[in-house]
């Protein structure tokens, strides 16, 4: 209710694909954080985005100079893309990835990212490739490409004392980075704690289940009923799907206002919420995933299926409480 | 008279990172000089080397998270085509639908979302104010479909985030991905599309969903053309013909294939290429050169002179599958071998995009390589004057969309469109064609519907059809995404990728000059574009360069699978 909060939204090794995605989210949407959907979640301004702004050249770049010379304060700094490694390209007078330039340099998207990082209140790395390195970061990279929070270290935490979030999905999926966009508003705000992380920096409100055990598909898995053909309406996992190995909850979301989702429609999960991804065990995207998941699987739903039963008998024995 | 040189960099409102070095002649008021330069570079076809040919589909979709589909398009035809796996008819309908989607959402963005700010009332007031007082006097033409009374109205309603058309765009637009999500599981990069057909359960009520969602577009197109032709034809009575003008070279490879024709073969690409709905074509000078595929893809030569990349040996594949010869500099015989170089060294290498030309290797015209265009409006010429489908007559193409009755809209009764060759390529009619693409691609995708309801009937559901991996294969991909001609080449070996080129519709357009005779599109098109900005301080703002970059709807990330940046303005004097 306080105070504007600023965003810069700052494009690395991207495909503007999170940006699109971005687009994706319905409650809240884009237009919605922007007007501020009720008092408490308002005044929140995205000062810098290369793919939407007025502005152009220079005109556009003091913007993301005076966010690092503090005079934006508080912004929250969302990266999209993967963070090349500069001191490859030096070794032969060149560049991966710039952005503007300094003294007749380019100035590169690793040190613009330095310089924010130094003064953002939050770091919110949208899509894989910011999150973890994404498919930059795949077998062969040349560019040296990697996560934000491999770049600024793990340990990274802003002056404000909060670790990068990270919001991974290939590209994010819309609806996820609104609202941890919006949670993150109202906590600084201080109506809300802030949100719980895993060990690899995602919300735990999106990311504690796996795509399978979000799977609408899943109980058709547990009553033995597999799919051998593509286009066959049961579980993908002799397609190849790595929804038991991927924390993603689009299977039982949906991907645009509640529509797709990846083995939701009959396709294998490829994994691209995880660190791992596009390498092993995720690709290749049509073999089967690792057995190991179906061993511990088993077990649980035996356990579950056994205190299903014990319920019963116990029901009958003693008396249903409620 | 002074000459001024301008940079601007990052050039925002587009996908990527890309910036424009151009020289004004303040004297003649015209640009006179002009370098594009991208300034990323990630490695795809480095990462995509020894991996499963297959995954090649997923991954190169995030080439671009703008216009992911045409990519994962590309990818599964060139994986068809080596994997030897045709998909049943349903599967190839299914791929169209998907598609389609994209573009539905694509072309009201670039129109809108990406292009329009440049040409509303808060752009135009400051940099133009003798087309503000203009528009403020002008009716529009249309206003009887559209409801904006003015050309001034329509130039407010583009306003970034306030203007009516900018936020009923983005909905429209994500109404374009949901379609795409339906049947693609997600967009941006749809996760059905495999080879031999799709990974989709189609359901009874998928493509009643789809012609639901589809009828807004048809609703959208009837309002959406109208005011983009009144704002085209008032820019051009103001005289901005001359704006981004360059010669009639376009390449196309068109779209929408017929479920019954494609055999994902390359001997019979040609064949199948004709029968899509959208004609592919090889314009030089304005005359037809071909419309064979086959003939379109051994004519592709990628140059690295003024790119940060080494040169490479080749070649190793000497003749295509059709025993056609291949040149070294030919996609299938090329490695990529990145170099980061220096910046801005205009009389070397300059920029991550590479530089490709088309060789006429029949040799027919002029001249044997050749910069060409690639777009909405290389599509739209090539389907108009092509006379393979029947909408095509020659000199426009013509179509009309079906009754759509949605709330919310106002024209709900049928409206016939014809699209018009222009005489000239210029900024203004590559925006037209843009959208005018957009309603010929929700009359495709009707038609599509109808005939995949028709497959339903008929008990043709099957999606995908098993194949068997060979251990060695050639593979080629040819589609026109929305910002034109895309193409990937594989190469397998051992069931793994020995090599994997992509040249995307912006390489062709935003690509490096080969000597200061062969300039790129882009830099081609700013040469000659006058300067119609109010210069009070004598400080060029470059918006008149934008609008011809703007125009091409560049998409970066696309192009080097580029660059971003700071405006500079420096005086230096004539010589």
């Amino acid at each position: 209710m306080s105070g504007e909060i600023h965003v810069v939204w700052l494009p690395g090794q991207a495909c503007t694909g999170c940006t699109v995605s971005f687009l994706n989210a319905t409650h809240p949407s884009v237009v919605d954080l922007l007007t501020g959907f009720i008092p408490q979640a308002a005044g929140v301004t995205l000062d810098y985005h290369a793919t939407i702004m007025l502005p152009w050249g220079d005109k556009a770049l003091t913007i993301l100079d005076s966010a690092a010379k503090g005079e934006l304060d508080p912004f929250v700094l969302v990266v999209e893309g993967a963070v090349p490694d500069e001191s490859i390209a030096e070794k032969t007078g060149g560049f991966w990835c710039a952005i503007g330039e300094e003294n007749g340099k380019p100035l590169t998207f690793s040190e613009r990212l330095n310089r924010l990082s130094e003064r953002a209140a939050a770091i919110v790395s949208a899509g894989t490739c910011a999150s973890f390195g994404g498919i930059p970061h795949g077998r062969g990279n040349p560019t040296g490409a990697k996560g934000v929070m491999d770049h600024l270290g793990r340990g990274w935490k802003s002056k404000l004392g909060i670790p990068i979030i990270n919001v991974p999905g290939c590209p994010v999926m819309g609806e996820h980075l609104a609202e941890t966009l919006a949670h993150a508003v109202l906590s600084v705000r201080g109506y809300l704690p802030l949100p719980e992380l895993d060990g690899e920096h995602r919300p735990k409100f999106i990311f504690a289940h796996t795509a399978h055990e979000n799977c609408p598909r899943a109980g058709l898995f547990s009553d033995g009923k597999n799919s051998h053909e593509f286009g066959d309406p049961y579980c993908m996992g002799l397609l190849g799907c790595k929804g038991p190995i991927s924390h993603c909850d689009a299977p039982r979301r949906g991907f645009v206002e509640g529509v797709g989702g990846c083995p939701t429609v009959g396709s294998p999960c490829i994994g691209c919420t995880e660190p791992g991804f596009p390498d092993e065990p995720y690709s290749p995207f049509l073999k089967k995933a690792p057995a190991g998941f179906f061993v511990m699987e088993k077990i649980h739903s035996i356990k579950g299926s056994a205190e299903a039963v014990w319920g019963r008998i116990k029901e009958r024995l003693v008396g249903r409480p409620i | 008279m002074s000459k001024q040189e301008i940079t601007i960099e990052p050039m925002t409102r587009i996908e990527g990172h890309l910036g424009i070095h151009a020289i004004a002649d303040m004297g003649k008021g015209v640009y006179v000089d002009a370098h594009s330069f991208v300034t990323m570079f990630r490695g795809w076809e480095v990462i995509l080397r020894d991996r499963e040919p297959a995954d090649a589909i997923w991954i190169t979709q995030r080439i671009c998270g703008v216009c992911p589909t045409p990519h994962g398009m590309a990818s599964a035809m060139a994986i068809d085509m080596a994997y030897r796996a045709p998909p049943p008819p349903m599967g190839i309908a299914i791929r169209n639908l998907i598609h389609g989607a994209e573009q539905l959402y694509d072309s009201p963005l670039g129109c809108i979302i990406l292009e329009g700010p440049d040409y509303s009332q808060s752009v135009v007031e400051r940099s133009n104010p003798d087309w503000w007082k203009a528009a403020k006097g002008e009716k529009s033409p249309h206003a009887d479909l559209h409801g904006y009374k003015t050309i001034a109205d329509i130039m407010t309603a583009l306003n970034p985030l306030s203007g009516s058309l900018w936020l009923r765009s983005l909905a429209v637009e994500k109404l374009g991905r949901k379609m795409a999500a339906l049947l693609g599981a997600k967009h941006p990069h749809v996760n059905t599309l495999v080879p031999g057909g799709v990974a989709k359960t189609l359901t009874v009520s998928d493509l009643e969903q789809y012609a639901a969602m589809l009828a807004h577009h048809i609703a959208f197109a009837k309002e959406f053309i109208p005011v983009m032709d009144d704002l085209c034809n008032f820019l051009s009575a103001m005289g901005y013909d001359q704006a981004g003008s360059r010669k009639i070279n376009l390449i196309s490879y068109g779209g929408y294939e017929d479920p019954y024709a494609y055999t994902a073969k390359y001997e019979d690409m040609g064949e199948w290429g004709l029968k899509r709905k959208v004609s592919p074509g090889l314009v030089l000078g304005g005359d037809m050169i071909t419309q064979d595929l086959i003939e379109i893809n051994v004519g592709v030569r990628e140059y690295v002179d003024r790119s940060y990349f080494k040169e490479w040996a080749g070649p190793h594949i000497r003749e295509d599958p059709a025993g056609n010869p291949l040149a070294e500099n030919h996609p299938w015989n090329k490695e990529t071998r990145p170099a980061p170089g220096p910046f801005k060294r205009w009389d070397s290498k300059y920029s991550w995009a590479t530089s490709p030309r088309w060789e006429d290797w029949k040799k027919r015209a002029g001249g044997f390589n050749h910069a060409v265009e690639a777009g909405p409006i290389a599509r739209m010429w090539t389907t108009a004057r092509g006379g393979k489908v029947s909408e095509s007559k020659g000199n426009s193409l013509r179509w009309s969309l079906p009754r759509a009755s949605i709330a919310g809209y106002r024209v709900a009764e049928e409206m016939e469109f014809e699209w018009k060759i222009p005489e000239k390529i210029n900024t203004i009619e590559r925006i037209r064609a843009r959208a005018y693409y957009y309603g010929y691609v929700a009359y495709i995708l009707y038609g599509q519907v109808l005939q995949a309801l028709d497959l339903v009937k008929r008990g043709e559901t099957k999606v995908w059809r098993r194949y068997r991996k060979p251990r060695d294969g050639l593979g080629v991909g040819m589609i026109d995404a929305i910002r034109g001609a895309l193409a990937h080449w594989v190469s397998m070996r051992n069931q793994k990728i020995e090599v994997y080129q992509v040249i995307t519709p912006s390489t062709w357009n935003a690509g490096p000059r080969l000597s200061d005779e062969d300039l790129g599109p882009y830099e081609e098109a700013i040469v000659g574009t006058p300067i119609t900005e109010e210069r009070g301080k004598g400080e060029l703002t470059g918006v008149d360069v934008v609008r011809v970059i703007r125009s091409f709807d560049p998409c970066l990330a696309c192009c080097v699978h580029i660059y971003d940046g700071a405006k500079e303005t420096k005086q230096i004097l004539e010589i």
